[in-house]
């Protein structure tokens, strides 16, 4: 059964529509991954199904409910990863991962975001601040959120930038391992053909004519 | 309550180690009330008829200073997400960073007032009334500002725009604000003001949480 449900869904910058409106379902255990070329709207297609957005063009139903009329159960079962990490430069590494979870009501206690830190292979950074971070580590602690939630749809845009190989390897098991625990992911990528394998639906935007 | 209380303990710990915020809007008042004596070159009793509308004038341009950090800075590092994507009310989220804005820069405006009412002459009985009305009209400025934060927050200089819009809702705050601490200098009865002061408090409490929360969303789009 389609939990996710996207009928001609497409984005609008001022009066233009961005992309020819796209349709998809998604149901447990499957992929999506969205590509197009630069300045399409990926971006903005990933944050209007997010919910930072609302859906201009086409509706999107989750459950059978119009995201409209779901959206806190819709913010409790989805996560969202955006390019901007969101880690506060003046925060380290533990107090930011943890504080950003607590925010959103998701209790993480130090012995877990320790463990998690360790995971991203940020070992050893727990009391350096955000701010002196690489970029690639920026991404790693805003990955390590999502060995610490249990949302079943994962939103990412873009994971993979600034990551290094290891760091892309640990991901697409991280992915792969969501996937085969039945979660959703919704994911934007240029061109990589490892996470293409699990990968079961694609779309690739186009310009509207 | 939860991420209420989480919300106000990352605001609080952001501010604490970044504490130009707390001082500077001190170091703007002293720097612009040691002028007055200069500027007006009259006695204490000039100085003391003025001084409850220049501490309150200066209250209000203090608390300008830092008005456009309430969401700017979420915004910019993108951590608005974590409290715009959940099923927690946005409105709460900005009910806690008002409260981390008013404990960070409006609660230090109200204590450091005394300070400024010695520099201008304010006669001592009145010192109650000044604090007071700065313990009301303080958190006003927060939460009119938290609106004008959120409208402005993916500007890049959005500080003027903020000041031109908020500053005419804060106009009656002042007006009742300096008003009270007049009519308690004059040896009357500060309360009339001080109700309506309250009562603006109460009504920013209750509706500017739904405003911010809408032009954050806004915002957004």
């Amino acid at each position: 059964m389609p939990i996710i449900k996207a009928t001609d869904v497409s984005c609008q910058r001022g009066q233009f529509t961005l992309f020819e409106p796209v349709s998809f379902t998604l149901a447990e255990g499957q992929s999506l991954l969205i590509s197009g070329a630069n300045g399409i709207g990926k971006t903005t297609l990933l944050e209007s199904i997010a919910g930072l957005r609302s859906i201009q063009l086409g509706n999107i139903e989750y459950k059978s409910i119009d995201l409209l009329k779901s959206k806190d159960q819709w913010f409790d079962d989805s996560f969202f990863i955006g390019h901007k990490t969101g880690n506060k430069k003046e925060l380290n590494c533990l107090e930011n991962l943890r504080s950003f979870l607590q925010i959103q009501g998701i209790d993480v206690s130090e012995k877990q975001a320790e463990d998690a830190l360790d995971k991203v292979g940020l070992a050893g950074y727990e009391y350096q601040f955000a701010g002196s971070l690489s970029a690639g580590q920026k991404k790693r602690l805003a990955l390590a959120r999502l060995t610490l939630i249990k949302h079943t749809v994962w939103i990412l845009d873009e994971p993979f930038v600034n990551l290094d190989v290891a760091g892309c390897d640990w991901l697409l098991k991280l992915l792969n391992q969501h996937i085969d625990n039945k979660g959703i992911l919704i994911i934007t990528a240029h061109d990589n053909p490892s996470i293409r394998k699990k990968i079961t639906h694609e779309l690739v935007l186009e310009m509207q004519r | 309550m939860k991420p209420f209380l989480s919300l106000v303990k990352r605001d609080l710990t952001l501010g604490l180690r970044k504490k130009s915020q707390i001082y500077q809007p001190l170091v703007f008042q002293l720097l612009v009330v040691t002028m007055f004596p200069l500027g007006l070159g009259s006695g204490a009793k000039t100085l003391a008829l003025i001084a409850p509308a220049v501490i309150w004038i200066l209250a209000l341009l203090a608390s300008l200073l830092t008005l456009d950090q309430i969401f700017k800075n979420d915004y910019d590092d993108g951590s608005v997400e974590s409290y715009v994507l959940t099923s927690y009310p946005l409105s709460m989220a900005v009910m806690a960073k008002v409260l981390a804005h008013w404990l960070l820069t409006g609660l230090p405006l109200v204590l450091f007032a005394p300070v400024l009412g010695v520099l201008l002459h304010l006669p001592s009985s009145s010192y109650g009334v000044l604090m007071l009305s700065l313990l009301i009209g303080t958190p006003i400025f927060s939460f009119i500002g938290s609106i004008g934060s959120a409208l402005t927050m993916s500007l890049k200089h959005g500080g003027l725009l903020l000041t031109v819009l908020v500053m005419p809702l804060l106009a009656p705050v002042l007006i009742f604000g300096a008003g009270a601490v007049v009519e308690s200098a004059l040896g009357n009865s500060a309360s009339q003001h001080l109700l309506l002061l309250s009562g603006m408090l109460v009504l920013s409490f209750t509706l500017v949480p739904f405003a911010s929360a809408a032009a954050i969303k806004i915002n957004l789009e």
